[in-house]
């Protein structure tokens, strides 16, 4: 079984976790710049985006932090290779 | 620096100067960050005897060290100076976005001195720092400001902590605010704020914070989130955050109802209680680095408000307004809430004197005359007008403006009516209905009458009835609880009895604010959760893992010890006597006249005892309240 990624924006509650842990997951630092995530804030209205940088490595230390369900995984069936 | 982004700003209006400072290594591992520094700046520089609203007061924002990481609740600033309206250390907290905006453009905290020729605000984007015109921010509110300034900067981005007109003119509870909903509210730091005319400090940040042992430091957060969750609180106040406090307060009969009048207000459960939670709020909404999520985003539904949208239906004001105001309908706290929060008021201040100001009304020392409108108990337009009365200083508001304590002075026979400890407003709930470790924390409290810095981390709202009735309070959790719960064994035993049946009020009183100083020193929350389960062996691990600095549990909790006596010492330097110890007379004279609490009031005598108990507790005298030789230099606190 493989993980793959779900991404619920509305149950955000934007503590921007998943990035903070991100940034310290693959450097030295937390930055939220360097991050393969970001939370924006529209704070005025408590809505919240969430965007992935194409440098994403997959890797979904994101969904285990989140505390809220917007970052979740979920077991899929393996994807056939090729050919078969 | 680790975890530390190592300097301060320090800035001077009237001169319009900006000085960085670089942290000193020494200062910092004693007085650890937050809270810690500010009590370390205000008793080191100012001068005692200043005027709160002069140019001398300086107002200091420091943010907790662990600010900027993804330790769980990680956001919090305290901000100081001396207050405007109780005359002594005042000193606020609040989390959201500001504090790790401000870490990130690589400064643990701001110092404000001096007093702006005209309306000025403060740009701190990374390195660059600027003082730019405010004049077309003057008179708007809070939340327009927070708007303007971001156009000004095309940044949606930028987090913003600036006063309303209620701090412009001087209204000594005006909050700062913090963004559009958060707020240092208590103790009236606005109003120091805008006698610097000074509107806002927006911030930007788009550095780093370093760690000093990640592998570590990454275990520990780990342990501290498994930690919060594991609490018994943490479901409940994920689902309905601080206003599960609407029901034990009502079953105990200890509300505020009517200005302190009554303990028991029939229809709060229905109109006021919990349940109502889900009629105006589905999802959570967090400060940076939160998993708990307390502020609820509320929409009010239907009635004269309908489509009003923010965030938060919070306990709070739902106490100061729906039961010290006695008004039913929920909707209209929320309302309440936005026009404080746009005008930048206390909404604990600002709820209590308009139940002072219902109280006058309905013992014919105020009239409708004298006000412009009706106030009688319960009154939703007339309440909403007299904020803005306050903020703008109108007619009556003008005098509410100065606190209830300068109010109850100002008008003949009004002074029974002002409920205050120390100048400052009670919030929440009766002791007469309730006395417990958080009552207690009424009177020992060094800003006043206040519910945030005295919180038994074990407390059993079950429970109302004692062995012994002011010196303990049940405990009642199993014991796995009180094995669990991070405390030194030898202070264990010396706050509960065995087998952990009752807690010592009076020791747990100095616990708990020894605890809560430390939190408010490194940055983390004191929601229950937190509170319950995050004790000082974490946060020993927490911030040598973070910084690099080694420190013991007993280290940690001595340091709270430490900066809650430095504020102490400045409130000695200010006067504070023994005699300002009390609560409002109508506690130890008026029985509570309805409910379950009716016929109870205060015990002078018990209540004094327990005072002498806690003052012991401490290692001060408890004539003066001062702490004695011994204790400061334990503490380090005698050069």
């Amino acid at each position: 079984m493989a993980k793959e990624l779900v991404i619920n924006p509305q149950r955000c509650i934007g503590c921007t976790t998943c990035a903070l842990t991100c940034s310290i997951t693959y450097g030295e630092d937390f930055n939220l710049n360097r991050a393969f995530v970001q939370i924006l804030k529209d704070d005025r209205k408590g809505l919240f985006s969430i965007a992935f940088s194409s440098a994403c490595k997959g890797c979904k230390k994101c969904a285990e932090v989140c505390p809220s369900g917007a970052l979740r995984t979920i077991e899929v069936a393996d994807k056939p290779k090729e050919g078969q | 620096m680790n975890g530390y982004a190592g300097k301060l700003l320090d800035i001077d209006l009237s001169t319009a100067t900006i000085q960085e400072k670089i942290l000193d290594e020494q200062l910092a591992r004693k007085y650890l960050s937050g809270l810690g520094f500010n009590a370390e700046i205000l008793y080191r520089e100012l001068q005692p005897g200043i005027d709160p609203l002069g140019p001398e007061n300086i107002l200091v924002f420091n943010v907790g060290v662990m600010v900027g990481t993804n330790i769980p609740t990680a956001s919090r600033i305290e901000a100081s100076a001396k207050s405007p309206l109780t005359g002594r250390f005042g000193t606020t907290n609040s989390g959201n976005y500001w504090g790790s905006e401000l870490k990130f453009a690589g400064y643990d905290g701001v110092i404000v001195r001096g007093r702006a020729e005209k309306p000025t605000y403060v740009l701190i984007r990374d390195e660059e720092v600027k003082f730019l015109d405010g004049g077309h921010l003057w008179g708007k509110d809070c939340w327009e400001a927070i708007d303007l300034i971001r156009a000004d900067h095309r940044d949606p981005e930028i987090q913003v902590a600036l006063i309303g007109p209620a701090g412009e003119n001087l209204v000594r509870f005006a909050s700062i605010e913090n963004g559009y909903y958060d707020a240092w509210a208590r103790t009236g730091l606005g109003a120091v704020m805008g006698s610097k005319n000074l509107k806002a400090i927006a911030v930007r940040g788009t550095g780093s914070v370093k760690v000093a042992h990640k592998r570590e430091f990454l275990s520990a957060v780990d342990e501290t989130r498994r930690a919060i969750v594991s609490s018994p609180f943490f479901g409940a106040f994920s689902k309905f955050g601080s206003m599960l406090a609407t029901g034990p307060y009502h079953e105990f009969g200890a509300l505020p109802g009517r200005n302190f009048q009554t303990g028991y207000l029939p229809t709060w459960w229905e109109t006021r209680g919990r349940p109502q939670v889900p009629k105006f709020s589905k999802r959570g909404v967090g400060c940076i680095a939160c998993n708990i999520a307390c502020a609820h985003w509320a929409e009010v539904k239907e009635g004269p408000f309908a489509g009003l949208k923010m965030k938060d239906l919070e306990v709070t004001p739902v106490f100061a307004f729906g039961a010290q105001c006695d008004i039913e309908d929920l909707s209209v706290v929320v309302k309440a809430t936005e026009v404080c929060q746009r005008l930048g008021m206390d909404l604990v201040s600002a709820g209590s004197s308009v139940a002072f100001a219902m109280e006058l009304v309905q013992r014919g020392i105020l009239t409708r005359d004298d006000l412009g409108f009706e106030l009688p108990w319960g009154e939703v337009e007339g309440s909403l007008q007299l904020l803005e009365d306050i903020a703008l200083r109108k007619g009556v508001g003008a005098v509410l403006a100065e606190g209830t304590g300068r109010a109850g002075e100002k008008i003949a026979g009004a002074m029974d009516c002002a409920m205050t400890v120390k100048g400052l407003e009670i919030p929440m709930y009766d002791p007469r209905g309730r006395w417990s470790t958080w009552t207690l924390g009424f009177l020992t409290n060094l800003r006043g009458g206040d519910h945030l810095r005295s919180r038994n981390p074990v407390e059993n709202l079950k429970y109302n009835e004692n062995i012994e009735p002011y010196r303990t309070e049940k405990f009642g959790f199993d014991l796995k609880l009180y094995e669990q719960l991070d405390m030194p064994a030898a202070v264990k035993e010396d706050i509960f009895t065995a087998p952990a049946g009752e807690v010592n009020v009076a020791k747990m009183a100095k616990w708990a604010e020894d605890l809560l100083a430390l939190y408010n020193s490194l940055g983390i929350c004191i929601r229950p959760p937190v509170l319950q389960q995050v004790g000082p062996t974490l946060m020993a691990k927490l911030y040598t893992t973070l910084t690099g600095w080694e420190i013991t549990p007993e280290e940690m909790i001595q340091a709270g010890e430490r900066i809650w006596n430095l504020q102490k010492l400045f409130n000695l330097r200010e006067g504070e006597a023994r005699s300002e110890h009390v609560f409002p007379e109508r506690f130890y004279r008026v029985p509570l006249p309805e409910g379950p609490a009716a016929g109870r009031v205060l015990d002078r005598e018990r209540v004094e005892a327990a005072l002498d108990e806690y003052f012991q507790a401490r290692g001060w005298d408890p004539a003066t309240t001062g702490p004695g030789t011994e204790k400061l230099q334990e503490l380090g606190l005698r050069q």
